[in-house]
């Protein structure tokens, strides 16, 4: 069988830059600014399954319950269900490598959020260990309003 | 004065000191002219970071002319309506400097109708961004030896060995009858102009985020030696949008459109910038 | 063509539709998407626990999220259950609904929701659509969707003024159909006495294709229930029947050769198809109602001619005398077309929930009046793409 030539063949280096605007909608503004204004994270409760879904939603995706009116305050301390330790080092990350990007259970949340862990040598991180919420409250309005979570007494 | 959504137009004017923002008129120097219709005419000065505004009186010499009836003006100002859809439904009009009238925007703060002040709106929280990724892509040999003819000011495109159709840029198969395409020709490089697209509005470049002059012309071209279907799609010269024809073939009738030839440009890397533009050639 | 007739009947028992509005900063993607979601569910009177399987689409870079029917499972109610994410450009809408066809009519699944959205206001639409094209030569000339090649070709062949006045009649009709549809994105109350007024000074985009002829950029979602024939019956008093559906496509080309009528574009033989294989000689007289995928007045006035299988100026008549008003021979888009609303990746869904609702009966304002028994409608997208699906009241076909 005879062989592709590929000697025209090359490679063009270009580019895919595109604007766009993410918008929080009601239930999510309601928790970037409680966290912002009050240093408080707030959650959501579905009566029919007893859930609390962290972040907050609309809906229990389990039951389709409406939950948006059902605000519960969580503790701002929790427990490290999983992690994994960031080491290839990109533009797109928020901090330098190595670093812990962590599954944290808050106290009183039936469900984790992922958010970095600091303050602990990555080769010392375990599950079960309790952890704290540190606010960034100078931070545009995302979810690094929590600047990072750190091992707690 | 008629009130709609229950704002009188004159408070929109009255309350345009307190809410100017002399730091969005930085570089604003010029006068605006507002025919509201049945309401009223106002003129609008910005100089040196500062305004004043005249009402009643001639509006000939204004910079950009904004005709729009009441209803819309109201509308517009309290963000119950777009101004683009406006534009669209021509109830807005813009006479004069249009991007004059697009840096009205920056030139005050939101109007709030009165006793409204006080009214508590939620935070709605939105977060910009702008997504950026390095992209490769791999030319293969097909469009890469389009490519690099290119660089040699030579337009080649694919011959099918079934139909015999003519594809340029190439592909490496043709689709409707399912074999692959063998057989290299070399077409143009001057043909006879079909479609243009006379564009006024202009996207942004995904690959600079840039927005490219207007009005430009993307044509078609039926270049010397391809037939029917097998056009060529590429710019036209900016300065002779008004000069072309474009040709046609419409049952037994055929008008043929302009003559065009390519411009190559000095540099010549493997791209769709080696042809500048295709100008009437004569 | 490989065309096999279905397994069973699929019937849609649940509509769903949010209003459509570039002004979303209330809710984001899956809380938008879920009140289309809820409403169907509340249509049927099922709950989520009787959805099989759910499909759902967007047309890509728009949000410039990726994977979305991941994140809004939120939304969907697709938790725990078999789900596809289909994505085809702006026949998305069209897709989704064979898809969900297709698998209750094979058998796979009993009862399918079918959800497409799209969150414009959220992206930069022109730049996405620019981003799709060949990056070695398209992305450079592309101008998004804007093209005036419909408009070139109808002046060519009927004249300026009466191209001109056709298209912006078209635009009106649409305008009034909108305006009696709540749900409806831009109605701005065009009058008639407007029309000369429109095509001298709607600011002009590219060629004849002016602002006001083109479709808006909205936000929003819909969705469809699917059920098999028994569940159907047993779901809804009126369920509305999927009788078929055709897709058609040819390869990624634009072609601005500017060759004319009559050539075979993928709506004429997307509609030949269909008619021959299900028995229809004339459609004007078959179909009741028809909701076209019209992005432009001009594609609008055009494509007349192409689903219609017409000839000479019977479309441009059709048009002139207002027949394909509310309460014309042939209404089309009772709803105000996609020129009015256009939520990309909803916008062909809406076009067969808008026909279904038609042969319900239950359409509000903008209800056809008489008996509406045969509808028809059309998606289109990328550089020449068509899906057509046609509902029936009954299934004695």
């Amino acid at each position: 069988m005879q062989k592709d030539d590929f000697s025209n063949s090359y490679v063009v280096e270009g580019k895919l830059a595109l604007p766009y605007t993410y918008f929080a909608g009601r239930l999510g503004s309601t928790f970037l600014t409680t966290l912002r204004d009050q240093a408080r994270i707030m959650g959501v409760r579905c009566d029919k399954c007893g859930k609390v879904f962290l972040p907050p939603r609309q809906t229990c995706e389990r039951c389709l319950e409406d939950i948006r009116d059902k605000w519960v305050a969580l503790e701002s301390t929790g427990v490290v269900v999983n992690f994994t330790v960031v080491r290839q080092q990109d533009k797109h990350l928020p901090r330098k490598t190595p670093y812990v990007l962590g599954m944290i259970k808050l106290d009183g949340a039936d469900t984790p959020i992922v958010h970095i862990i600091e303050g602990v040598d990555p080769d010392k991180i375990s599950e079960g260990m309790r952890v704290k919420a540190i606010f960034a409250p100078e931070s545009e309005p995302s979810i690094l309003l929590i600047n990072h979570f750190e091992p707690a007494a | 004065m008629a009130e709609y959504y229950g704002v009188d137009v004159a408070d929109i004017f009255n309350t345009m000191k307190s809410r100017f923002r002399p730091e969005g008129a930085e570089g604003v120097d010029a006068v605006f002219g507002y025919d509201i219709g049945e309401e009223g005419k106002w003129k609008l000065t910005v100089r040196q970071g500062e305004m004043t505004l005249d009402e009643g009186g001639d509006l000939s010499g204004c910079d950009v002319l904004v005709k729009v009836d009441g209803r819309t003006f109201v509308g517009l100002n309290i963000g119950k309506i777009d101004a683009m859809a406006a534009l669209g439904a021509a109830k807005l009009k813009v006479e004069g400097d249009f991007n004059l009238f697009a840096a009205t925007g920056k030139l005050f703060t939101k109007y709030v109708p009165p006793g409204q002040e006080v009214e508590q709106e939620q935070e709605l929280v939105v977060l910009k961004r702008t997504i950026s990724v390095n992209q490769r892509f791999a030319t293969g040999p097909v469009m890469g030896t389009f490519l690099k003819g290119l660089k040699e000011k030579k337009i080649l495109a694919i011959k099918c060995p079934v139909c015999g159709r003519l594809q340029s840029p190439p592909r490496e198969v043709c689709a409707p009858c399912r074999v692959r395409n063998d057989e290299w020709v070399e077409i143009g490089p001057s043909g006879e102009m079909r479609m243009l697209e006379y564009c006024y509005y202009a996207s942004p470049d995904p690959l600079t985020g840039e927005t490219r002059e207007t009005p430009y012309g993307a044509i078609g071209i039926l270049l010397d030696g391809c037939r029917k279907d097998e056009v060529f799609w590429h710019l036209l010269r900016p300065d002779q949008l008004d000069a072309v024809q474009m040709g046609i073939v419409m049952g037994d009738k055929v008008v043929h459109g302009s003559r065009l030839r390519p411009v190559w440009s000095e540099n010549r890397t493997g791209s769709i910038n080696d042809i500048r533009y295709f100008e009437i050639d004569q | 063509m490989g065309y096999k007739n279905k397994n069973r009947h699929v019937g849609i028992v649940g509509i769903g539709e949010t209003k459509f509005s570039s002004h979303r900063e209330d809710v984001n993607q899956p809380e938008m998407i879920h009140e289309a979601v809820r409403q169907a569910l509340d249509d049927a009177g099922l709950g989520i626990d009787d959805i099989d399987c759910v499909v759902h689409g967007n047309m890509e870079l728009f949000e410039m999220v990726h994977q979305p029917d991941m994140w809004h499972t939120l939304g969907t109610g697709a938790y725990g259950k078999s789900a596809f994410r289909l994505t085809t450009g702006g026949t998305t809408g069209g897709t989704l609904v064979s898809g969900a066809d297709n698998l209750v009519a094979s058998g796979m699944y009993d009862v399918v929701m079918a959800v497409g959205f799209q969150k414009l206001q959220e992206g930069h639409t022109t730049g996405g659509i620019t981003n799709m094209a060949d990056p070695l030569w398209a992305r450079k000339l592309q101008s998004g969707a804007l093209t005036a090649q419909a408009a070139v070709k109808v002046i060519a062949e009927f004249g300026e003024e009466r191209a001109r006045r056709a298209a912006m009649t078209y635009r009106i009709i649409m305008d009034k159909h909108a305006c009696k549809n709540p749900n409806a994105h831009r109605a701005f109350h065009l009058e008639w006495d407007q029309i000369d007024d429109l095509m001298a000074h709607s600011p002009p985009l590219i060629g004849d294709l002016r602002l006001i002829h083109m479709c808006s950029q909205s936000d929003g979602a819909c969705a469809i229930i699917f059920a098999e024939e028994k569940k159907a019956r047993k779901i809804s008093e009126k369920p509305v029947w999927v009788r078929d559906h055709i897709t058609v496509h040819r390869e990624e080309t634009l072609n601005l050769a500017n060759n004319y009528y009559p050539i075979d574009t993928t709506h004429r033989f997307a509609a030949e198809k269909l008619y021959e294989r299900n028995g229809i000689d004339n459609p004007l007289e078959y179909f009741d109602v028809f909701e076209m995928y019209d992005p432009s007045a001009w594609w609008g006035l055009d494509w007349l001619r192409d689903f219609f299988l017409l000839e000479g100026d019977a479309h441009i008549r059709m048009v002139e005398n207002r027949e394909i008003m509310i309460d014309g021979k042939m209404p089309i888009n009772p709803s105000g077309g996609v020129i009015s609303t256009n939520p990309i990746g909803a916008t062909a869904m809406i076009r067969v929930a808008e026909a279904a609702k038609q042969i319900r009966g239950d359409a509000g304002e903008h209800q056809v009046p008489g008996n509406v028994e045969h509808g028809l409608a059309s998606s289109f997208g990328g550089t020449m793409w068509t899906v057509l699906t046609m509902l029936e009241k009954e299934t004695n076909w």
